[in-house]
């Protein structure tokens, strides 16, 4: 593009809105969706009543939740307390700017040239990712701690320290995708999955497994959501949060679901390809556009999410962490040197 | 037995007390518990009862005997047809008079389906405590249909009144027998599948064995019975051992546990619901014609003396003391619950466990608060 | 642990299990009666709501004998009428009040009514009958236990000044082809 005011400012803020928006609105409908689900696993039928088949659910959820009265407790820190649900929440949207949603598109001939349907790749990709995402455990310790509460502060530190256990061996798990790939960048993970004509998932089955259950530690979904459980003792770090700010811890914790969901498509399912992109027999599924393809290996994800809350009781704290430390960060290691040899033996990276 | 003496693990810890409060979505009525903890192991558990008195053992004195019936229902109120069993015996054995077998027939049958109505809202709310959120539904879809079973029987759902002393108030309707038996026939599919869905789970495992240990020994010293004394390895069933109505004559297993905890209580409600199919199959069968009211007078005036009778509910012994004074209405009628006796073990079993295996072991006891306070 | 405990433990086969019975569960029909548009039925001998009828009632008082909370109360006086010549003493209900607040329903003032068909009977099928006051509303004087003003009858079922019988709600039967229903 030739007039630089396009192609660097009004195309990446136009860009910003539709990701921003597009996940935000995905996150509350993720709710919605949620219910629905659950709803359907425990043969009842959930939200019906709020616009047609309850589709308008999340929508009244939230001029609920604008219009509800602002509680600050009167012996709370008051700067920490309104600055927390933002610093978890910020985190998880900004992490969406590198995740590749697609190919080079023109909208179906709607724009003058093909441009990629991501707001950018930077080389450090899944690092950025990772990185970003452990600012979030900031906004969960500041948040129990500044309720003036101590059983909010015991379990914003407990969420804490199961948050940060989990990201080891997540990281490792990440790692053996990288040995595989040979490169950090979100955009060339999945290249090299084409090139290797076959998804992540099928040689570093073990990575993902564990990458999954990591994820599901860090949004504290269930099995593991022993922090917010409304049946334990001790309540969670946000028990002192209503309105708007209890809709951002929320937000953060399905926009995260949709983050992990989303890093693990790119990761081991091949992002946007379609399965086996090389097999020449299976071009006619070509027609369906890349991101069709991401969004319904995200909605997989995001329905496994809602299946496993649906049907596995919780594990108790220290049980979390013991699975955490003591399983899941050997099996990552010795699955790390396995992936290592394997690639070493085919001769390098693709 | 003496006084417990409380656990410390780090003798130079703080301790901290917490109220479990009246108010707490896990506590199955209103329950508060005192808790000592040190850091996140308990110390002592006490848990503080009082808060559903209703006063109705001294309601009952101004009742007459039949009119107690109704009362009963309310106590443990998720077996209602227990309740009412024991206390028609209770008044039957003063009396002196004997069912019909047709009425007692039925009566085993009521009975035999509360225990597995009762069973099922443990299983619904003790999973969905662990954090199960499913096995409630499925569950309680079964427990609609035996809801519907006593509507179609005796007019009431939840409080049935569904006993009268001398027999029962009115003979099975039309159909019912079919139903019945359409019911607990599908009844061991449904199990399998909650069983599916819990029992070889590793995290339900986790959560279960090893949690809310009592000891054969423990168990009979703090009186327990039901599951909890059985599941610590005790044979002991009011049915089998005194047995009424007509227990003696259908065959059935009593499960028992090999180590006291809770994963051994859980086995054996189930297997305890599997053994009621078996009863009410074999009662059905054996149904007998005949009436099913006994002779009574109109009002009933029990002589004067004093009785003890207790039947196997599902929560354990329910026993019902009984004195009368030759008049219309009762002396005195107390009533032996199971789970006030079950609860003192709370403190027993909770002892050197996390707070968060507390909610299990409550709900491993099986405790309803109307039988506690009444 | 068996080969076969161990290779179930690391594929997990229990947790799988698990989600199959939920994922089948998925397609199951569901349950849920969409209330108020679509109400329970009850069964025939539901207990609910009162129908009382004050012509068939004798007034022997069995009923607030047999209620074992006392919220059925009775006042009556005696009348001389003249029956076939000879002066006789007739029993007048002047008051009967059934305190609906405190009933629990159990039925046993049903059981102990002698006349035939029963002058109080809950075999009504109707259970709708909530307020927003109370001990106003909750309180059902003779009058209104028989037009069942403030109870809403389940569909199909008469109120008691319509016909409704204790083994017939729908009062079918009480009504002759020649009376038509108003």
């Amino acid at each position: 593009m030739a007039n630089p005011w396009i192609a660097y400012l009004l195309v990446p803020l136009v860009k910003i809105v539709v990701i921003l928006l597009t996940v935000i609105l995905l996150a509350a409908y993720l709710s919605y969706f949620e219910r629905k689900i659950l709803a359907y696993i425990q043969i009842r039928i959930g939200p019906n009543r709020v616009g047609p088949r309850g589709w308008l659910q999340p929508i009244a959820d939230a001029l609920k939740l604008f219009t509800k009265e602002d509680i600050v407790p009167s012996r709370a820190e008051k700067l920490v307390y309104l600055l927390s649900p933002v610093i978890i929440t910020v985190p998880a949207l900004v992490v969406f700017s590198v995740i590749p949603f697609g190919t080079d598109t023109t909208l179906f001939g709607l724009l003058p040239q093909a441009i990629p349907p991501y707001l950018t790749d930077i080389n450090i990709g899944i690092l950025f990712i990772l990185g970003v995402s452990s600012v979030g455990v900031y906004g969960v310790i500041l948040g129990g701690w500044a309720s003036n509460n101590k059983f909010s502060l015991m379990g914003g530190l407990r969420s804490a320290a199961q948050l940060v256990s989990y990201e080891v061996p997540m990281g490792f798990s990440v790692v053996a995708v990288l040995l595989m790939a040979g490169s950090l960048s979100m955009v060339k993970i999945v290249e090299a999955q084409r090139q290797a004509g076959v998804w992540f998932f099928f040689p570093g089955i073990v990575a993902f497994f564990i990458y999954f259950v990591c994820g599901i530690a860090e949004t504290n979904r269930s099995p593991f959501d022993l922090p917010e459980a409304e049946s334990e003792l001790v309540a969670g770090y946000f028990t002192e949060y209503s309105g708007m700010k209890w809709a951002f811890y929320f937000l953060a914790e399905y926009a995260n679901m949709v983050v992990v969901s989303s890093v693990a498509t790119v990761l081991f399912f091949g992002g946007w390809l379609r399965p086996f992109p090389n097999v020449a027999a299976l071009a006619f599924l070509d027609v369906i556009p890349p991101f069709v393809w991401f969004a319904a290996k995200v909605g997989f994800f995001l329905f496994c999410y809602i299946w496993f809350r649906g049907t596995f009781p919780r594990y108790r704290f220290d049980q979390l962490m013991g699975l955490g430390w003591k399983v899941l960060l050997p099996v990552s290691l010795a699955n790390l040197l396995v992936v290592g040899l394997g690639v070493l033996l085919i001769g390098g990276p693709r | 037995m003496g006084n417990l003496e409380p656990v410390k693990p780090f003798p130079d810890s703080e301790e901290m007390e917490i109220s479990f409060g009246p108010q707490h979505p896990a506590t199955h009525g209103v329950l508060r518990v005192l808790v000592r903890l040190d850091g996140e192991r308990i110390i002592e558990a006490k848990p503080i009862i009082g808060y559903l008195h209703r006063g109705t053992e001294k309601i009952f004195e101004r009742e007459t005997y039949n009119g107690t019936i109704p009362h009963t229902d309310r106590m443990d109120y998720t077996a209602a047809a227990t309740n009412n069993q024991g206390l028609v015996g209770t008044v039957e054995r003063l009396l002196g008079v004997t069912v019909p077998p047709r009425a007692a027939y039925i009566r085993m049958i009521l009975a035999e389906l509360q225990r597995i109505a009762s069973h099922i809202i443990w299983l619904g709310t003790h999973a969905l405590d662990i954090g199960a959120q499913s096995p409630f539904f499925y569950t309680f879809q079964e427990r609609e249909t035996i809801l519907d079973l006593y509507e179609e029987y005796c007019g009431a759902r939840l409080t049935l009144n569904c006993m009268r002393v001398g027999g029962q108030p009115f003979d099975l309707p039309e159909g019912w027998t079919g139903r019945c038996r359409a019911f607990v026939d599908q009844l061991p599919a449904r199990i399998a599948e909650w069983e599916a869905l819990l029992t070889n789970n590793r995290i339900w495992k986790k959560r279960t064995i090893g949690v809310g240990v009592i000891s054969a020994a423990d168990a009979i010293e703090w009186g327990l019975t039901g599951p909890p004394l059985r599941g610590s390895g005790v044979k002991w069933d009011i049915r089998k051992v005194f047995p009424y109505d007509h227990y003696d004559e259908v065959e059935f297993e009593i499960p028992t546990g090999a180590s006291g905890d809770t994963y051994d209580r859980y086995l054996v409600r189930m297997e305890e619901m599997r053994q009621s199919v078996r009863i009410v199959t074999q009662c059905l069968e054996r149904l007998p014609d005949g009436p099913v009211m006994a002779k009574v007078p109109k009002v009933i005036k029990p002589p004067k003396g004093e009785i003890y009778f207790s039947v196997e509910g599902p929560k354990g012994e329910l026993g019902y003391y009984a004195v009368s004074d030759g008049s219309t209405n009762p002396y005195r009628l107390h009533v032996r619950p199971a789970c006030f006796v079950n609860l003192q073990a709370l403190d027993v079993m909770s002892r050197g466990l996390l707070v968060a295996d507390l909610i299990a072991v409550i709900g491993t006891l099986d405790i309803v608060l109307g039988e506690i306070d009444r | 642990m068996s080969i076969r405990g161990f290779l179930s433990s690391v594929f997990q086969i229990d947790l799988a299990e698990g989600l199959a019975v939920t994922g089948r569960y998925l397609f199951h029909r569901k349950a849920t009666q969409q209330y108020p548009e679509v109400k329970p039925e009850p069964k025939d001998r539901f207990r609910g709501m009162f129908g009382f009828s004050e012509e068939r009632c004798i007034v022997c008082h069995n009923c607030a004998k047999a209620c074992p909370i006392d919220i059925i109360h009775i006042a009556d006086h005696f009348e001389e009428v003249e029956v076939e010549g000879k002066k006789k003493k007739k029993k007048v209900l002047d008051r009967y009040d059934i305190d609906v607040k405190r009933c629990m329903f159990c039925g046993l003032c049903e059981e102990a009514c002698p006349t035939e068909p029963l002058a109080i009977w809950l075999t009504s099928k109707s259970y709708e009958a909530s307020a927003y006051e109370r001990n106003e509303r909750l309180y059902f004087t003779k009058e209104r236990l028989q037009s069942w003003e403030g109870v809403q009858p389940y569909p199909g079922v008469a109120t008691p000044d319509e016909g409704q019988m204790p083994d017939d709600p729908t009062g079918a039967s009480s009504r002759t082809a020649a009376e038509p229903r108003s």
